[in-house]
């Protein structure tokens, strides 16, 4: 997120540089993704928001504006793309066992996938609003001014949804926790 | 619980929830730390409060990272389109190229003076060109008459979506393979046929049926848009043994936006 190492290349897009379009998508294809994969919970259409959201930035980046940051313009134009499929959304799919820490034994993996599927699961449940100011605080590690410039909104509003989401988070995530440990250990008890 | 000063009901609410928030976020100064001191040691439903949004933080922040499919970054890059440099910069595309640019100049004329002619036809056949000869090559080019389908099918794709309807058919006639496409849709469409690391050269699109259409090459990929009903053939030539068995991907636009992806795949060819 360097501004002049991306208006550097952004200009240079302009100019029909295609190594300098080859190192904007290296930079930001991956943050854009899990953005999008945490949007709309499914690695398919993470991936085609992304592709879209790439073609997009350039057939527009003439017109970016670059009094504003580069990431932030990138950002707007995938989480509304990633909102937009929310509508076309498939049927969400299961984290993988590879997406867990390579290090791990076995039912470490199975465990630690359980519980980011759950945290996941939750997110869902949030309105498209809640879960855009979570990804970009947690996900995408935005500041409150970051996300305000993202979303176009004021910061009191970004931080009075992080508050709402959170208590949303809270009823949902830790008790459906809670819950699970419950029952773990009563079957450990058995 | 401890409610001798809970603070949802007092008059510091929004000012506790604020500064927890925060807190939280790693947003907050050492003054306005200290105030929430403050006001946690006097509320234990603060202090659960922050507990719980302390986990919450931990659990959402331990989300691992997730890597993008491995084709991506291929993909989005083959697609982009960025504006030519300048006309300097342009590689000459070999004989193919100038008979091209001969005949875009001619229907620039055409279209300038208003009138659409039919200015001639690529052979396929004639002398293929390669991917590296055509780099950034573009332009419009128009044909005379119908083809007849030839060669042996070996795959196809049925288009069914609101926007953009066709059939697309590839065939295979010696070690030339032809994608035969019959597309139409309302408004501006494009397909972009991804041909790199195939072991094939591009050898020419004949237009068959209707107006201009615009053709380009680039990076192993080839972009045809038109609108309405289009027909055309596009013409790849084998230039060593294909063994990777990769299929052709095709993406499909309807204006701008990509509705459809597929694959032909000529693993028998």
């Amino acid at each position: 997120m360097h501004k002049d190492h991306d208006a550097a290349l952004v200009n240079s897009c302009i100019e029909g540089d295609r190594l300098a379009m080859s190192q904007l998508v290296s930079q930001y294809q991956k943050p854009v993704f899990n953005a999008a994969y945490r949007i709309l919970g499914n690695m398919d259409d993470a991936a085609d928001a992304t592709q879209t959201v790439f073609l997009k930035v350039f057939e527009h980046i003439a017109d970016y504006d670059q009094r504003f940051k580069f990431f932030s313009w990138v950002y707007r134009i995938a989480i509304n793309e990633s909102l937009n499929q929310v509508k076309k959304r498939r049927p969400q799919e299961s984290l993988d066992d590879s997406q867990a820490s390579p290090w791990q034994g076995p039912s470490e993996v199975l465990e630690s996938a359980r519980l980011c599927q759950k945290v996941q699961d939750a997110l869902m449940l949030l309105n498209d609003d809640h879960r855009t100011v979570v990804v970009l605080k947690h996900i995408s590690g935005c500041s409150y001014q970051q996300i305000a410039g993202i979303l176009q909104l004021p910061e009191k509003t970004v931080k009075s949804r992080l508050y709402s989401a959170r208590q949303l988070l809270k009823k949902t995530l830790l008790v459906e926790t809670t819950n699970d440990r419950g029952t773990e250990n009563n079957e450990q008890s058995k | 619980m401890n409610n001798q000063n809970s603070y949802s009901s007092g008059p510091d609410e929004d000012r506790a929830r604020d500064l927890l928030n925060r807190s939280i976020d790693g947003e907050i100064s050492s003054s306005e730390k200290e105030e929430l001191e403050v006001l946690l040691a006097s509320s234990a439903e603060l202090r659960d409060l922050e507990e719980e949004f302390v986990t919450l933080k931990r659990l959402l922040d331990e989300l691992p990272e997730v890597e993008p499919p491995g084709y991506l970054q291929d993909s989005i890059e083959r697609q982009v389109r960025l504006p030519v440099r300048d006309s300097a910069s342009l590689k000459k595309p070999g004989l193919f190229g100038a008979w091209l640019n001969a005949n875009w100049l001619r229907t620039g004329f055409a279209l300038a003076a208003g009138v659409v002619l039919t200015v001639g036809v690529y052979e396929m056949g004639s002398e293929p060109i390669s991917v590296s000869d055509s780099v950034n090559l573009s332009g419009t080019m128009v044909k005379p008459g119908l083809v007849d389908k030839q060669g042996t099918l070996l795959d196809s794709i049925q288009l069914n979506t609101d926007q953009l309807n066709g059939l697309i058919e590839l065939r295979s006639e010696g070690d030339l393979i032809s994608v035969d496409v019959q597309l139409k849709s309302d408004g501006p469409s494009e397909m972009i046929v991804n041909f790199a690391g195939r072991g094939l050269e591009f050898d020419g699109v004949n237009r068959i049926q209707d107006p201009v259409e615009a053709v380009s090459v680039l990076d192993g990929a080839i972009h045809l848009s038109g609108s309405g009903e289009q027909h055309y053939r596009l013409s790849l030539r084998r230039t060593e043994e294909v063994q990777n068995g990769m299929p052709l991907e095709l993406n499909f636009f309807a204006d701008n936006t990509l509705i459809q992806k597929a694959e032909l795949n000529f693993s028998n060819f």
